[in-house]
């Protein structure tokens, strides 16, 4: 009888150590959409570093509903095709629970259909989807365009005399959003938008359009888009002489610090608030952006966190979602999303609704500088 | 006597033959039972199944370059997507105008383009295909620009729409089907051997009385409306179109596929259209390396099938044994 208690025990030992594994939680898996390659690279390789860093923080405490974090990472190439198809991959073969995708805007448009329909939320880096329907499913840490256009605006009006601008930029959907938030607000400034003109992101020369915004009377330029066409503008404002401010949109620092060396106090540009850190007051912001500098600096030092912090932003904002809504399906954690008000980030507090996906309601940029190679706040 | 001998028998022959056919349907098969994932991999390799039997008439059969095929899959595409979403055309009239249109432009740019030759003809059609690029890019007030169109309505006739995987797949597979047939077709008729006798040699074809800027324009013609197509079928499979879609991208791979495939041949643009599409999600696992294995496995099926995968199954053609000659 003993013997038998024994094997009954030993049994139901081996049982229970069988079933372990079985009874673990399946990790929640975050899909990633991201340009690795092609044009986004720079932007969407820092968004999934912050993303990753998130993860790898969230999972040091413990994970999000007894689960851990898992991340799921596919290469886009930057294109809307591919992008299809990975996210196809990530619904049906990885069975991802979430998508938190990078900035390339075309490519998360044309998946945005089957991800509604599977029913699987997505926080973006992009700007949102163009139908109503995909658009419930949505949210993004990309502040509103116009915060870019009225903050250098405000700059103009308050600390220079410039009435004149003219506005330079790419055909990217954002730095189109900018440039008809720039022609909007304009005169809410006092300010006059004498020409608008369009570059090309491979562009080698933008000294035709600079003469010509120069020649109708501008006294500063607002240059909307990313990449090495900062610096060309920067060289051809030099070239062509004057006085002439250029105020550019948000960018990696690494980038900006040339265009400082070409034109000095001439250079001003929007900086994020993980940027500026060491110049913002103590406060829930800079007590946010340090929770996400640290990891950071300890492991890519001083690499730009700007978009990095946005991908950060995503994967905090999932993890409040899924502890209000206390459960992980998909139509439970978009509900929950919408509902997160008040939430600091690291780009600012989310204000999230019903009828803004767009959190970030409060303009959460300053103007900045480069001086003797170090980021100075000026407004 | 000299006679022609096979190295394999007449029973192998048809059945070697039938072989590209059969991979090609195992491959599609394997789409329709998984659904998901490897449907949404096969059915783009079915749309550019359509977009490179179009390009096998004008640069297999004729022999001529066109680096400009992607215009015609752009107008095709976009008109497609401006008449459903913005005027609310169903969305088979909306195709037929798209390649209607399409056909239109190629009638209009190929007629002085087209007396180019060689290198000048490969430049002017690339330029065709940037310049549509652009125009798409630019012309916001209609194509959106980057920013795209979304919300176009899946294939389907009348109220009835095809939105789940097999049935796009199944439809896809009736097109590729069709435009194979109707590719293998013109190869035997009398304007196929038109375009053959004129990928042979433009003087010899003219001495045979080919009327040889008439069949160029008429393969460039059937070319276009076959990239519209494939064009149209993109942004209904997708529901988004976008300038990025019809890049050099679609060019670049356009190529590939055929040359792969096997540049001529009836099959090759639908099994290289599969194999280039396939080999890259295989190859995904391997993640960073994922373009270095792509590219290494395209040299080598270059290396050892340097006509194309398609002509490998060719090799039961009857063929002279040096000691029969």
């Amino acid at each position: 009888m003993s013997n038998t208690l024994k094997m009954a025990a030993l049994g139901l030992a081996l049982g229970v150590v069988a079933s372990g594994p079985a009874l673990a939680q399946e990790p929640y898996k975050i899909g990633i959409s991201a340009g690795l390659t092609g044009y986004a690279a720079t932007v969407d390789r820092a968004w999934r570093d912050g993303v990753e860093l998130a993860v790898a923080a969230v999972n040091a405490k413990g994970g999000v509903a007894g689960r851990k974090l898992e991340v799921i990472v596919e290469d886009n190439r930057s294109e809307p095709q591919e992008a299809v198809t990975v996210y196809r991959k990530m619904l049906t073969s990885d069975k991802v629970n979430i998508f938190i995708s990078g900035c390339v805007s075309a490519g998360n448009f044309a998946a945005a259909g089957l991800v509604v329909r599977a029913q699987v939320p997505m926080v973006l880096c992009s700007i949102l989807p163009q139908q109503p329907d995909q658009v419930k499913w949505a949210y993004t840490t990309l502040p509103p365009a116009g915060f870019e256009v009225t903050k250098r605006l405000e700059y103009l009006k308050e600390k220079t005399d410039v009435k004149k601008i003219g506005v330079l930029h790419d055909p990217t959907p954002y730095a189109n959003l900018q440039k008809a938030a720039a022609e909007k607000s304009a005169a809410d400034y006092g300010i006059e938008v004498v020409g608008v003109e369009q570059y090309k992101q491979d562009d080698a020369d933008l000294s035709v359009q600079i003469a010509k915004m120069k020649a109708a009377g501008a006294k500063a330029i607002l240059k909307i888009g990313l990449g090495g066409t900062t610096l060309t503008a920067a060289k051809n404002i030099k070239q062509l002489g004057g006085d002439l401010l250029m105020l550019t949109s948000l960018e990696d620092i690494a980038v900006f610090k040339p265009v400082a060396e070409v034109l000095g106090d001439k250079f001003l540009f929007v900086a994020s608030p993980s940027q500026v850190y060491e110049g913002l007051p103590a406060g829930p912001l800079k007590s946010e952006i340090g929770k996400f500098l640290e990891p950071w600096k300890a492991k890519f030092q001083d690499r730009d966190p700007n978009w990095a912090s946005r991908g950060w932003d995503g994967v905090m904002l999932t993890v409040a979602a899924i502890e209000k809504a206390k459960s992980i399906e998909g139509p439970a954690v978009r509900d929950a999303l919408e509902t997160l008000s008040g939430f600091q980030g690291t780009t600012g507090v989310y204000d999230m609704s019903a009828t803004v996906h767009q959190g970030l309601t409060k303009n959460p940029f300053f103007i900045a500088t480069i001086s003797d190679g170090k980021v100075k706040v000026v407004q | 006597m000299k006679t022609l001998r096979s190295t394999t028998s007449p029973d192998w022959r048809s059945a070697l033959r039938l072989l590209p056919w059969g991979l090609s349907a195992l491959f599609v098969g394997y789409g329709f039972v998984a659904g998901g994932y490897p449907a949404t991999v096969i059915g783009f390799a079915l749309v550019y199944a359509v977009f490179v039997t179009g390009l096998n008439l004008f640069m297999g059969y004729t022999n001529q370059v066109s680096f400009g095929q992607n215009a015609f899959a752009a107008v095709g595409g976009y008109m497609s997507a401006v008449l459903t979403t913005t005027y609310q055309w169903p969305v088979v009239p909306a195709m037929g105008a798209g390649v209607a249109a399409a056909v239109l432009l190629a009638l209009v740019i190929g007629y002085p383009t087209l007396r180019l030759k060689g290198h000048y003809l490969a430049m002017g059609t690339l330029a065709i295909g940037l310049i549509t690029y652009e125009i798409a890019v630019e012309w916001q007030s209609v194509t959106q620009g980057y920013l795209g169109i979304s919300g176009i309505p899946p294939l389907g006739v009348g109220s009835y729409e095809v939105t789940s995987d097999r049935g796009q797949l199944a439809l896809l597979v009736a097109i590729v089907l069709a435009s194979t047939f109707i590719s293998a077709r013109i190869r035997d008729s009398r304007m196929g051997r038109a375009f053959l006798a004129l990928g042979a040699s433009e003087n010899g074809a003219m001495a045979l009385g080919v009327d040889v800027a008439r069949t160029k324009l008429l393969a460039f013609l059937v070319s276009a409306a076959f990239a519209a197509l494939a064009g149209c079928l993109f942004v209904h499979v997708v529901g988004y179109v976008s300038p990025e879609v019809f890049g050099l991208h679609m060019v670049i791979l356009g190529f590939t596929m055929l040359y792969v495939g096997g540049v001529g041949s009836v099959a090759g643009p639908l099994v290289g259209a599969l194999i280039v599409s396939l080999m890259p999600e295989v190859f995904r696992g391997f993640k960073d390396y994922q373009d270095l294995a792509y590219g290494a496995a395209l040299i080598v099926i270059l290396i050892y099938a340097p006509r194309g995968l398609a002509s490998l199954f060719d090799r039961a053609k009857a063929r002279p044994r040096s000691a029969d000659l």
